[in-house]
């Protein structure tokens, strides 16, 4: 099986040689089992599973990686539940991994070292809607598009739109502080979260951040959000809900060459421009999208560009000018303007399902996640499709053009010999010239254990020592989401020494 | 185990997750075995790494109501229904799946007499209070019909099993709407007397592939277009092509439209007349959305002949009733209703047009007050 190969993946078969020589409890583990029985009488006997098809399942989200055999799978309803959870896993020195949907693509939700899952799915309910504050109180398993369909009556939505909005979990939005294209205007999660209810790794409960402007104290709920889980679980969210803009416009940009994409998107910012969203797609991609949907995105050119305003009509009609004047500066072939709701929600759908579609041309991607300053990206597009050709993979480029964060798609058949290896080094040298061009290591998708490795192209040892120091203040002995995010030899001695079973063990 | 899938489909779920909310199972539990992802991993784990066919993993594919909502929010396009099919296949042949009395209970379907019998034993249990309410049947089911008789050979109308025998009133509508607009019908009756679906959602496609083949021979004498009103056993028939996977299986299918898909096509054919005084809520059963991917055309054919339509805010999610699925399963059937439900109250319609029995049936358990799109055409071209 194509996605099995990918196990082979270098940095877990460290991680498995490591847990393996330190010993671990066998896979079997039966319903004698205290910690289960425990578990059970904490929560009900139905929301503890161990069954080896939900361990089976627990081991992947929507990345490339595969985890180890999960501990417990638990479905708490309450902050009670988890905190229950939470001093169970401390009294049988077991680590916890927050799960929300599993569509994390850095591997931050699946399980290394049999720890206990914690399911946030059944803890979806909007609590509060204070229309005057504009805040919502939500539970962390509450799905992002569920919480803006709830608001659309109101007026309102939740800003950030990740292209997984249909399905990702807003606690996994906060743990990933996660963007959409929607962010280039109103900004990633953080800026969308005002308070968190957290159960911390020692089980004690604690609302970070606050309702007020200026809370007192540290900004804890700030180094809460992007944690990935090593820092606890979150059991409610205050986030702030954002007011429908009057109108919107939405242009669709076509050009020969991605270059001229690029350079459209700097001179729209450097007009002073602010648009709510800025996509780029490369033709590969527009091409595997069209097939899907069938938007009218045109399939020869070289690259398309999303462009949307948003504001009063007045304000916005000279913006889109504007825009379509600058791009047809920058070589743009065509512009076209969405004469319909139904149009623009077709462009929109397109673009989200781009890494989905892909599937319509080899059944196995992986997708990076990257920022390089705005000025750089022709340059560092040009040489990803340049490393992408030395090692024979075959890459596509659909990204949040006015951040400068760049998604590269690689696109492959994993069931191919070789193919992967390929894949990775090509992905490592698109990391490297990604940073060296002054960039970042992750846009929004996180660390998890797919960017491990590449810390240390950004931090120095006393950068990640600092973080270790942070995370130790929370979480003593690593239990919250071990082996994850801090390479292993900056974090704790990662919850005893990640306990693992066999990763081919059923049950 | 060796589940006879096909590697290629099994291997374009990228697992991305974007079918998630569109699961009715996974939105009612929030778990991931309850999930398309979630049973398509399964399905690797025994078909490639040879995990143990155990009750979890059972229960994971015999809780999938095979609405194949899944499909359009796909953006990979996952075959996801013929790989649920196809695994069931294997496992009832293993005799892991489905027991023998389901097997029997299927019988009757492919033979009306069987049938009739039955639905006469059932009529009067229904009577006596002794059929569990939540089935939704007809208060009174009436196995004894006016039979419907062949106006011209313009069109077949499949009239089918269950339906032909508890709810003919909404074939009759649906004859009369079609001769209303000019189209002599002939009924298919015992030339095609049962589609087969229950049975290949069951893991027994080997009875359907009899049955289509048998509907084929008896109804291949010409082309004429094949026009079923119910929505589960269209998908069934539009699926014969890559059923059978033959030239003529797959002739065959193209021949088969919906009635409401059908109808649309020559809507200015219809009578002008005034529109009913109601405002009526459009549920899209899942095998007209999901699967045949024409239910824009019940709105295109009642918006005529109805003050008001409005739509359900769910995204078309499936209410549960998933042909024998409702039996089956009836607790995960019962809470995704309930879901279903809530989407209707929130529009206050007078009527809930629903152009699939099953559905129908399964809402009218729960108080809904459901009627086949062609009821309310039949009642508004002859004023009543
Ligand atoms: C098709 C597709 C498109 C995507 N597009 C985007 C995009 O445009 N922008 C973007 O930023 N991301 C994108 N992503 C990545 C992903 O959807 C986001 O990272 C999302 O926020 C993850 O949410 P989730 O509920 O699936 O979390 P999971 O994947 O389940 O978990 C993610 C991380 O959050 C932690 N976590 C989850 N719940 C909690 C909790 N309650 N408390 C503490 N920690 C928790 C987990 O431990 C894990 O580390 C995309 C993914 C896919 C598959
Ligand atoms: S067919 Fe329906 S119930 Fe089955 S996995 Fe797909 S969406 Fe879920
Ligand atoms: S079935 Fe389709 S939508 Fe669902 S996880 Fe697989 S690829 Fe994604």
């Amino acid at each position: 099986m194509a996605r099995s190969a990918l196990k082979s993946l270098q940095s877990l078969k460290d991680l498995a040689g490591r847990a393996s020589r330190s010993g671990g409890r066998p896979a079997d583990e039966t319903a004698s089992d205290p910690l289960i029985g425990e578990l059970r009488a904490a929560l009900s006997p139905d929301r503890v599973r161990s069954d080896g098809a939900q361990k089976a399942l627990m081991k992947k989200d929507a990345s490339v990686f595969e985890g180890g055999v999960s501990g417990p799978l638990c479905y708490p309803e309450s902050t009670a539940e988890v905190q229950a959870i939470m001093k169970l896993a401390e009294k049988y020195d077991r680590g916890v991994v927050p799960r929300g949907a599993g569509t994390g693509l850095a591997g931050g939700a699946i399980p290394l070292g049999a720890p206990i899952v914690i399911a946030a799915t059944k803890m979806n309910h909007i609590l509060e809607v204070d229309l005057d504050n504009r805040i919502a109180w939500v539970e962390p398993g509450v799905i992002n598009l569920d919480l803006t369909k709830h608001l659309a009556p109101m007026g309102f939505h939740f800003a950030p739109d990740p292209s997984s909005q249909q399905v990702c979990t807003i606690g996994g939005n906060v743990a990933n502080n996660s963007g959409g294209p929607h962010c280039l205007a109103y900004g990633v999660t953080n800026a969308h979260v005002v308070a968190l209810e957290v159960v911390l790794p020692s089980g004690e409960v604690t609302v970070l951040g606050g309702l007020d402007a200026e809370p007192l104290g540290y900004d804890l709920r700030g180094a809460f959000v992007g944690s990935e889980g090593t820092l606890g679980f979150t059991t409610k969210v205050a986030v702030t809900i954002t007011p429908n803009a009057p109108d919107v416009r939405t242009l669709l940009l076509s050009f020969d060459t991605v270059r001229d994409a690029a350079n459209t998107v700097s001179a729209i910012i450097a007009a002073g421009i602010v648009p709510a969203a800025l996509e780029v797609m490369d033709q590969r991609i527009t091409q595997a999208v069209e097939a899907y949907v069938g938007a009218g995105y045109p399939t020869d050119a070289g690259a398309v560009l999303l462009a949307e305003v948003d504001g009063l009509a007045d304000g916005i009609k000279i913006d889109a000018e504007r825009i379509g004047d600058i791009g047809r500066q920058h070589g743009a072939t065509n512009v076209r303007q969405a004469e319909t709701d139904h149009e623009r929600a077709l462009l929109w759908k397109g673009r989200k399902t781009a890494f989905g579609a892909i599937a319509q041309i080899a059944p196995d991607y992986y997708l990076h996640d990257t920022v390089v300053p705005r000025s750089k990206l022709a340059d560092v597009l040009e040489q990803i499709y340049e490393i992408a050709d030395r090692h024979d993979v075959l890459v596509m480029n659909v990204f949040h053009a006015g951040d400068g964060n760049l998604h590269p798609l690689l696109v492959f058949d994993g069931r191919e010999e070789g193919k992967l290896d390929a894949v990775h080094a090509a992905g490592a040298e698109i990391v490297t010239a990604s940073v060296a061009a002054g960039g970042v290591l992750s846009g929004e998708h996180g660390i998890g254990v797919e960017k491990q490795a590449y810390m240390d192209l950004m931090f120095t040892d006393d950068d990640m020592d600092h973080q270790a120091r942070l995370r130790r203040a929370f979480d003593p002995v690593c239990r919250a989401n071990p082996g994850k995010v801090l390479p292993m030899g900056h974090s704790c001695a990662d919850i005893a020494a990640l306990r693992s079973v066999p990763a081919d063990v059923w049950g | 185990m060796d589940l006879k899938l096909d590697p290629d489909d099994l291997n374009t779920c990228v697992q991305c997750g974007l079918c998630l909310p569109h699961c009715p199972t996974f939105r009612v539990t929030g778990d991931e075995a309850m999930s398309p992802r979630g049973r398509i991993q399964l399905m690797r784990e025994v078909q490639d790494n040879d995990a143990p066919v155990d009750d979890d993993v059972l229960r994971s594919f015999a809780s999938c109501v095979q609405c194949r909502g899944c499909e359009p929010a796909c953006p990979s396009s996952v075959p996801y229904g013929h790989l649920m099919e196809r695994t069931r296949e294997t496992l009832a042949d293993a005799k892991l799946m489905t027991p023998g009395w389901q097997r029997l209970a299927f019988l009757p379907l492919a033979n009306p007499k069987l049938l009739q019998a039955g639905s006469a034993a059932l009529a009067v249990a229904n009577k006596l209070h002794l059929v569990p309410k939540r089935l939704g049947l007809p208060e009174e089911i009436r196995v004894d019909q006016k039979p419907i008789i062949a106006s011209g050979d313009d069109v077949y109308f499949f009239t089918g099993c269950v339906m032909d025998a508890w709810q003919r009133e909404v074939h009759h509508a649906g004859v009369r709407n079609l001769e209303a607009a000019g189209f002599g019908v002939t009924p298919t009756n015992e030339l095609a007397p049962c589609c087969g679906a229950l049975q290949a959602h069951a893991g027994l496609a080997g009875q359907t592939r009899t049955l289509a083949e048998q509907m084929m021979g008896n109804l291949s004498v010409d082309t004429r277009p094949i026009v079923v009103d119910s929505a589960g056993c269209g998908a069934a028939m539009k699926d014969y092509g890559h059923l059978l996977g033959t030239p003529e299986a797959k002739a065959f299918s193209e021949r088969v439209f919906d009635i409401q898909e059908f109808l649309a096509l020559h809507l200015e054919k219809l009578p002008a007349v005034s529109a009913l005084d109601v405002r009526v809520a459009v549920q899209d059963p899942c095998h007209l959305r999901h699967v045949q991917r024409v239910h824009e055309a019940t709105r295109t054919v009642l918006r005529p002949f109805v003050r008001e339509l409005v739509e359900l805010d769910d995204d078309g999610l499936c209410c549960g009733a998933g042909g024998a699925y409702s039996v089956l399963e009836p607790e995960l059937a019962g809470d995704i209703r309930d879901r279903k439900v809530a989407a209707i109250d929130q529009v206050t319609p007078d009527l809930v047009a629903s152009a699939n029995p099953g559905c129908a049936m399964h809402l009218a358990g729960a108080g809904v007050p459901t009627i086949h799109p062609m009821e309310i055409v039949d009642r508004a071209l002859r004023g009543i």
